[in-house]
């Protein structure tokens, strides 16, 4: 018999068990959206795609869809259209649970019966229907909670992977609690259903509700610990909450974003790795190691270089090296850190612990552990100037910033979404378009003359922007200064959601670039606290770490 | 252009300094264009839609001048209501063009975003949500919203009441036409009477009421009636007209300003020059600041847009004596409601009524019902003969580029049109 897919909390799940369906959720990511995008648009939200996907894939052949959203509006007209299914049935759930909504849902209910019972010859059991009711309980204890927008499976699986407490979905159909209930006893058919119409209204409201005050107490469990707030591309309800909570949640949140398919991960797996260290800071202070010559290593493998950091026991920086990473995360590492035991005159067996940090950084085999640049970024700011409070670290492959506390510990971090725009590649782009180097770049844009303004964000546009205004004849430095106006924007837009404060510490390549600085310098009307070893900074944050992995000895 | 440019600078730092200067000076702007459209009206187009250029001025100053006599709406927002308590539709969309048109939507949408809202949700949205955060646009006196059509009312209004910290009421609207729905609706509606008198303590005449309704009924058809006479006829045109009719015809319903507006219309097509050029049906709103579009459809005489399906919501019948069902069953047999096929079909309808070439789907970023069945409207407008463009872009945010493309793309499909009629 082949199951019937659901997606929704609202659906009423027990009543198509009732009619003898055998009901499960769907929520997988797919590898790409190949075949979505041959029948919708692909500005569609990623969820939607995920669901056309797996139909087209052949998986699934009944599917019963609430209407949650226009995205998923349009998913059912277009699977309609494709007559791919065998059972295709959108519930038109209304948007609140008064009184009027309930009888409205009741005929809905009814006309459901009706539909599935003439596709499977069957009718409702009352008895199945009761069964259907399973109580749960969930024990208080110490956990994280994934909130927002639903999570595909396989996200969950790593966040749960990733995270030091359990951690439990409580977004959209993860929170289902319609069929916890026992069934009221002594009820006629129509009363049944009115019943079990509240009982489907009544849940922790979603965001499509009108009235969905009841999810304040989503971040008021006094067991909760964390939250990871879950966005989808191009699904926007719940950007809404997410901009309420950030600054009421009373426990540590992460935002992230996914569009729904199993590519990104690395990124996200960079910021739920640093949330997890940013909860689990106390545990940091375990010894692993006992000292011997009395030096230590940090090796960050971004995506444009590699840099190393050698510090000795006193905490002074010895070497210092930066090198392009090339084809390999691991290759480079290696020649990354043999430079630096060369300028150091050391050999690899002086040096005591190595933590590594950056994208490639679990690629690197010989070091002793890695962290992620987000809090080896902190760390290292926080060691070149106590008084910095916010970093900011423009990387090739992505931007980000990062608050930190007194200490050197990350309060909150954002980084910027799976997109070009604002990072050091766009700039590396626009260098290449205008024929120069980054670093002939770096210099013209202080001087400019006219203000132009580049409108466009995407990085492929931009592009035809700056096209567009060489063949005008515009002075390059006028064009350069537009540029560096444009990643300032979208810089202070990534301030703003962490509620930046000062000093602020840029940190990475792009700080060497001064038209730049200039720039973003007079957007936050504040000057930037630029440090000789920014460019090493998250080397040097994991330098000190694979310090405090070593326990002294007294020689 | 330029000063239009820099009145938006100035707008925006002002608004860093003080939102009520930065107000003044939009009210200012648009006052002096008002005036303009008075003294010096474009004279390319036909009286009445100059006259509906001053009509769309005036209802957006009446919220600047008077933000406690206004309520905000949607779009699609039935405001016979309204009207009837001495209230002004301040309509969101509206703004966010007008905004957008003023070169100022930038620092608004700028600020949606900082505050964490998506960068994927509607410009309209996006921008009226940053212009209202940073004090530009002035608190009303409550909102009034539906889900219909658009299911980002029911985020966007909401945070806009929490902004305002103004009452707010909700209309939900089922996706089935049926007529258990239609009472559904009704039922809302005449609570959202009892909130409007409420909020102003005016109360509503049951027998005014029935005559804006039949007032409304009047307007509809008279459109329904001139898009049908258009079919024959030449009607210059640039890109703004037929969103100021989709605007009017929905929030201005009601109005006498508005069947005047198309009395005027029914006059001016029986005095129009005949048919020439090839002739679009445009589905969706239209990017009123792209010179791509303007470069290809703004007053010419090879091509042209003659209509646009904002402004053709409802073809059904309303029963002015009953006021409440006659609003409620244009909501639910809206041509926008329901699956989209029912829009694809209105569209069809119209573009055929209209005489129409071509259609362009127009797939404004971020509206998901109308990028979600843009393939399917290719599929079954061609079927009935009328060739689709899918255009993606952008209706408000003027940053969203692309403008090279969108040359060639509506470029082609004229040439394109122009082949398939020689």
């Amino acid at each position: 018999m082949s199951k019937l897919y659901y997606i929704c909390k609202y659906t009423p799940v027990e009543l198509l068990q009732a009619m003898g369906a055998d009901c499960a959720i769907l929520n997988e990511m797919p590898e790409s959206f190949e075949r979505a995008e041959q029948m919708a648009h692909p500005n569609l939200c990623g969820f939607g795609k995920a669901l056309l996907e797996s139909v087209l894939s052949g998986k699934v052949k009944e599917l019963v869809l609430v209407n949650c959203c226009d995205t998923i509006r349009s998913v059912y007209d277009v699977l309609k259209d494709s007559g791919q299914l065998d059972f295709l049935y959108l519930m038109d759930m209304l948007h609140s649970g008064g009184t009027c909504s309930r009888e409205r849902a009741v005929s809905e209910l009814k006309e459901l019966i009706e539909a599935y019972g003439a596709y499977r010859g069957s009718s409702f059991d009352e008895e199945k229907f009761r069964s259907a009711f399973v109580r749960k309980t969930q024990e208080a204890e110490s956990h994280i909670s994934v909130l927002g927008a639903r999570m595909g499976e396989e996200l969950f699986q790593m966040v749960s992977r990733s995270m030091p407490y359990p951690v439990r979905n409580e977004s959209c159909v993860g929170n289902r609690t319609a069929g916890e209930v026992p069934t009221q006893q002594g009820l006629e058919f129509d009363g049944l259903l009115d019943w079990y119409a509240a009982q489907l209204l009544g849940q922790l409201p979603c965001m499509r509700m009108v009235d969905n005050t009841g999810r304040k107490q989503l971040c008021n469990d006094p067991t909760l610990k964390g939250i990871i707030y879950h966005t989808v591309k191009f699904c926007d309800f719940y950007s809404f909450e997410y901009s309420e909570m950030k600054l009421k949640a009373a426990v540590p949140l992460l935002k992230i974003e996914s569009d729904y398919t199993l590519q990104s991960s690395g990124q996200l797996l960079t910021r739920l790795e640093a949330f997890a260290e940013s909860l689990a800071d106390g545990e940091r202070e375990h010894k692993e190691k006992r000292m011997k010559k009395g030096y230590f290593a940090g090796v960050d493998s971004g995506s444009t270089s590699t840099d190393v950091v050698i510090l000795n026991r006193e905490k002074e920086m010895i070497a210092g090296i930066i090198l392009p990473t090339g084809a390999g995360a691991a290759l480079g590492a290696e020649r990354a850190l043999e430079e630096a035991l060369k300028s150091a005159s050391l050999a690899r067996e002086d040096i005591d612990a190595v933590v590594t940090t950056g994208y490639g950084r679990t690629a690197i085999q010989f070091g002793d552990k890695s962290i992620t640049e987000i809090t080896c970024h902190a760390r290292g700011a926080h060691f070149l100037d106590p008084e910095v409070r916010t970093v900011i670290d423009i990387g090739g492959q992505d931007s980000k910033v990062i608050r930190l506390d007194g200490e050197g510990n990350v309060v909150n971090f954002v980084m910027n979404d799976k997109c070009a725009a604002g990072t050091g590649r766009f700039l590396e782009m626009m260098a290449r378009t205008l024929e120069m180097s980054l670093d002939e770049m770096s210099q013209l844009g202080l001087h400019h003359k006219e203000d132009i303004t580049i409108s466009s964000m995407c990085t492929v546009f931009a592009e035809s922007e700056v096209v567009s205004l060489i063949a005008q004849n515009k002075a390059p430095d006028d064009i350069v200064h537009g540029l560096n106006k444009a990643v300032a924007v979208k810089t202070a837009s990534l301030l703003k959601r962490v509620d930046g404060q000062e000093k602020f510490m840029m940190t990475g390549g792009v700080s060497k670039n001064l038209g730049l600085v200039k720039t973003l310098e007079e957007k936050l009307g504040t000057s930037l606290v630029i440090s000789e070893s920014a460019q090493l900074c998250g080397a040097l944050g994991a330098a000190l770490f694979a310090m405090d992995m070593v326990e002294e000895t007294e020689d | 252009m330029e000063i239009i440019e820099t009145f938006g600078h100035t707008v925006e730092k002002l608004c860093e300094e003080s939102p009520e200067k930065a107000r003044t000076l939009l009210k200012t702007g648009w006052k002096a264009q008002g005036l303009k459209f008075r003294l010096f009206p474009d004279r390319r187009l036909m009286p009445a839609d100059r006259y509906l250029a001053k009509l769309m001025m005036d209802t957006m100053l009446k919220p600047l001048k008077n933000p406690a006599d206004s309520a905000i709406v949607s779009i699609f927002t039935p405001c016979e209501l309204l009207l009837e308590t001495g209230l002004s539709p301040y309509n969101a969309e509206a703004f966010s063009c007008y905004v957008s048109a003023s070169k100022a939507e930038g620092f608004c949408m700028e600020q949606a975003l900082s505050d964490g809202i998506s960068e994927t949700l509607c410009s309209y949205h996006k921008t009226f949500l940053g212009a209202a955060k940073k004090g530009l646009l002035p608190r009303p006196r409550c909102i009034v919203y539906t889900n219909l059509i658009c299911d980002a009312n029911l985020v966007t209004f909401r945070a806009l009441a929490d902004l305002y910290q103004v009452p707010s009421f909700f209309i939900d609207v089922p996706l089935k036409q049926n007529e258990e729905n239609v009472r559904y609706v009704a039922d809302q509606l005449k609570e959202l009477a009892a909130f409007l008198e409420e909020q102003t303590g005016r109360e509503i005449d049951e027998e005014r009421l029935k005559e804006r309704v039949a007032s409304s009924s009047r307007s509809l058809k008279n459109y329904q009636q001139f898009q049908k006479a258009r079919a024959g006829k030449y009607i210059p045109t640039d890109l703004v007209t037929h969103l100021y009719a989709g605007m009017t015809q929905n929030i201005l319903l009601g109005s006498r300003e508005e069947e005047k507006y198309t009395e005027m219309l029914l006059k001016d097509v029986e005095k129009a020059a005949p048919l020439r050029g090839k002739r679009i049906y445009w589905m969706h709103t239209i990017p009123f600041w792209s010179s791509a579009v303007r470069e290809a459809l703004a007053f010419k005489e090879d091509a042209q847009i003659v209509g646009c399906e904002l402004a053709q919501v409802f073809d059904g019948e309303l029963d002015p004596e009953k006021p409440y069902e006659s609003m409620a069953r244009r909501m639910v047999s809206h041509n926008l409601n329901g699956g989209i096929s029912r829009r694809i079909e209105a569209g069809i309808r119209h573009a055929k009524e209209a005489g129409a070439d071509g259609a362009v789907w127009f797939a404004h970023w971020g509206c998901k019902h109308t990028l979600g069945g843009a393939r399917l409207a290719k599929k079954r407008f061609e079927e009935a003969g009328i060739p689709l463009l899918i255009l993606d872009g952008d209706g408000c945010d003027q940053s969203y580029g692309g403008e090279g493309q969108t040359s060639t793309r509506l470029g082609a499909f004229l040439e394109m049109l122009g082949g398939a009629h020689e």
